[in-house]
């Protein structure tokens, strides 16, 4: 077929405008593909992140969560609850003796309130159809070494003394002289000789006592008084943690459910704990290792990679467990509810909530409103912009493969003019140009998924992430209050507020389906357009053209 | 007894507008060319004389006139029909040789066939041994000198077997030994395969070689012998 050589001669001779157009063809669809196959990706990855309770086998959560700032306005019996609920004492004389180190854990429910998880017996079977239990705790562990807590203070001992003179007064004389006289008197009367001895002691007695000296000596008694001190030093160092008790009967329900266990095994038994992956980095936990929570010692026996929701947690326990610990036996805080059907979401939330005073129902769209973070940017900017953007870069494509096309073609007015004058139709001369541009098209697309392929395989290895974070209901309340409140350091807590999402590009045949259509139709229907326009001319205007 | 009319125009113009003025390019052109003829169409440049050539070969259409090639009035054919006159009747050689690049020698020629057959090498190989380049017939058109080019050209023109031989200016771009070549090449065509030329020439030495002289000048026929 001569035309298939001319075909050949053509895209291998001139090989330069080949690889041009077909680059230009390759370059602008994959563009298109990346962009579709970038916005796509993004939309799984937000779908994932903004559903969250769907990963969890969950339509909706319940709980008796405290909002924040609002702690003002609650009733006072609430009040009393919150405060009871999150109080640190921490009495260090049971801990040991002064100098001794010490580790202590408090469990607290946060603004989380507990209830008890008897009442869920009264939950509406026909509208839930399954429902989990969890108890989320904030975890305050305190160590360092037990302070001196009293002070000895020694008193007494001391020796006061005193001597003073007392003068006579003007009365007191006058009286000395009076009793002297009649003394003095009675001896003459008595006839007694004054300077004898009998008449001085007579003298003596009968006159009153003159001023008298006092000396003196006060001795205070020694006393050791033990005193508790308001305020102490102490090392001890503060670190939050979360942990929650997980319903380890419920499978396909939960806090986290044996699919998400990563490395290791889900918790079968007491005395187990499973940890995130980030906090056991954090904190060189290793599989199998031994973890001390409050006065237990409990078994690493998995890794989990939780979704990303409201109640993630650093460890996880069994539910009982976690009561235990707390000391909140038959307590829970969370309820994740499954409805019968998506119709009865609504009505199950309110059933449930209904059984617990000051329940709040947490749904998908809830969740949803609070993830915020680059992922979310991203892919709202993507799906703001993805229809426009797809039009725009559909129709650069379309302008640069029209634009090199039609370059192409004018390049070769002399050629077609000369294929009119010895006689090549216009049907010929179209079929012609049509067939080379089938092939650009061909080789534009090829070249177009493997820059896609590339272009993809370098943006997943560049390992870009997008942040999507849970505003949790904890982060800043009462966890904080208390944690401020004792003077701790800043928390090691690593509770899944943020969630990196890498994002992974994935494409699907239909995208690269897409951008190799553009590439080949647009490169027909530009060669098309440009053929019929240079068929159209007569051979002379075809040479007049280039003179 | 006279060779049959095998061209015939009468009344031809083909007028351009230049801005507010009309161009006569070619103007009342009448003139009968005969089966076998060697027609020289001489005159200066920017005469009309390719104009002329260009419309009696139906490259364009002219303004006015008739033009009768074997009897079909060309001037009101449909391009489908005009297609078929200038494949199956006419050769054109232009004095760019205008071969597409692409193309080997051999391809070029090719190009032209209107009806495939099993022979069409072989014809193909005949028409390049017709003008000596048997041997290049697998160069692209880059590595031919621009005799061999046109040679190639005259073999392109032939592979048909067209009875009318159209030359625009064939050595135009060609040194005179060359040019001369190319002009006997012509002539044998059309003196031992009866083809009948119509060759354009600036020059004057064309003379010695054709059988019948146009002179235009203005886009009329200022002389003919």
């Amino acid at each position: 077929m001569f035309y298939l050589r001319y075909l050949w001669a053509e895209l291998t001779r001139r090989w330069g405008k080949t690889l041009t157009i077909s680059l230009g063809l390759a370059m602008a669809s994959a563009v298109i593909i990346v962009i579709i196959s970038v916005s796509q990706s993004l939309s799984t990855a937000q779908d994932k992140v903004l559903n969250p309770l769907q990963n969890v086998g969950t339509d909706i959560m319940v709980s008796r969560t405290l909002a924040q700032n609002n702690l003002g306005s609650i009733d006072a019996t609430t009040r009393d609850e919150v405060m009871a609920d999150n109080r640190i004492t921490t009495d260090f004389s049971k801990l040991g003796n002064p100098g001794d180190a010490f580790s202590y854990d408090t469990f607290l429910p946060g603004s989380m309130l507990t209830f008890a998880s008897s009442e869920t017996e009264k939950i509406d079977q026909s509208l839930v159809k399954e429902y989990a239990g969890g108890l989320v705790l904030n975890v305050v562990h305190q160590e360092g070494t037990i302070p001196k807590l009293t002070a000895e203070i020694e008193t007494g001992g001391q020796s006061i003394g005193f001597s003073r003179t007392f003068e006579m007064s003007d009365t007191d004389r006058q009286a000395f002289a009076d009793a002297q006289a009649k003394a003095m008197a009675d001896l003459k009367a008595q006839g007694i000789d004054p300077n004898s001895e009998a008449g001085r002691q007579a003298l003596r007695d009968a006159l009153p006592r003159p001023t008298q000296t006092v000396n003196g000596e006060v001795v205070v008694p020694k006393e050791i008084i033990h005193q508790e001190i308001g305020t102490f030093a102490t090392d001890t160092t503060t670190n939050n943690y979360t942990l929650a008790g997980v319903d380890t009967a419920k499978t396909n329900i939960g806090l986290i459910l044996p699919d998400q266990i990563v490395e290791g095994r889900y918790l079968q038994n007491s005395g187990e704990v499973v940890s995130t992956r980030a906090f056991a980095q954090k904190k060189n936990y290793s599989l199998n290792g031994t973890i001390k929570i409050g006065d237990k010692e409990f078994t690493l026996v998995g890794i989990v990679e939780p979704k990303l929701y409201t109640m993630t947690a650093d460890l996880y326990v069994s539910l009982p467990d976690a009561q235990q610990l707390a000391g909140r036996d038959g307590k829970v805080n969370v309820l994740l509810v499954k409805a019968t059907n998506a119709d009865n979401v609504t009505a199950a939330g309110e059933n449930v909530a209904a059984l617990f005073t000051g329940a709040t129902v947490t749904d998908a769209s809830d969740t949803a409103k609070e993830v915020t973070g680059s992922l979310v940017n991203a892919a709202s900017l993507t799906n703001k912009f993805i229809g426009v953007t797809s039009i725009i870069v559909i129709g650069a494509a379309f302008i640069i493969v029209s634009l090199l096309t039609v370059l192409s073609v004018n390049k070769r007015i002399r050629e077609i003019g000369t294929l009119k004058a010895i006689g090549w139709g216009n049907t010929r001369i179209i079929r012609q140009i049509i067939s080379e541009n089938i092939v650009l098209g061909v080789l534009g697309a090829i070249l177009a998924i493997g820059l896609a392929f590339g272009t993809i395989a370098i943006l997943n290895h560049s390992n870009i992430s997008l942040s999507a974070t849970v505003a949790s209901a904890d982060a800043n309340n009462i966890f904080g209050m208390a944690r401020r409140a004792f003077g701790g350091q800043q928390s090691t807590a690593v509770t899944g507020t943020t969630t990196s999402v890498p994002l992974h590009i994935n494409f699907s045949y239909l995208v690269l389906a897409i951008g190799s259509a553009v590439a080949i139709l647009g490169s027909i229907v530009a060669g098309a357009l440009a053929a019929i326009k240079a068929s159209k001319m007569k051979p002379q205007e075809a040479f007049r053209n280039l003179e | 007894m006279d060779n049959p009319t095998i061209i015939k125009t009468k009344d031809v113009v083909k007028r351009y507008r230049q801005g507010d003025k009309d161009i006569y390019a070619a103007n009342s052109i009448t003139m009968e060319v005969r089966k076998g003829d060697f027609l020289a169409i001489i005159g200066p440049s920017g005469s009309g004389k390719s104009t002329l050539l260009q419309l009696i070969g139906g490259l364009d259409r002219p303004t006015g006139g008739q033009i009768e090639i074997n009897g079909v009035d060309i001037a009101k054919i449909s391009d489908r029909k005009l297609t078929e006159v200038r494949r199956n009747q006419m050769g054109f050689i232009f004095q760019n040789f205008n071969l597409i690049p692409t193309l080997t020698a051999a391809q070029n020629v090719e190009a032209v066939i209107s009806k495939r057959s099993r022979q069409d090498r072989a014809r193909v190989r005949d028409a390049l041994k017709q003008v000596g380049l048997e041997q290049r017939a697998n160069h692209l058109p880059s590595l031919l000198s621009g005799g061999e080019q046109q040679r190639v050209a005259i073999a392109r023109a032939l592979i048909n077997d067209p009875d009318i031989i159209l030359a625009d200016e064939p050595t135009g771009n060609l040194d005179s030994a060359t040019g001369e070549g190319i002009i006997g090449l012509l002539s044998d065509l059309n003196k031992n395969r009866h083809k009948t030329v119509i060759l354009i020439s600036h020059s004057d030495y064309i003379k010695k070689y054709a059988s019948k002289i146009v002179e235009i000048k203005d886009g009329k026929i200022s002389d003919r012998s």
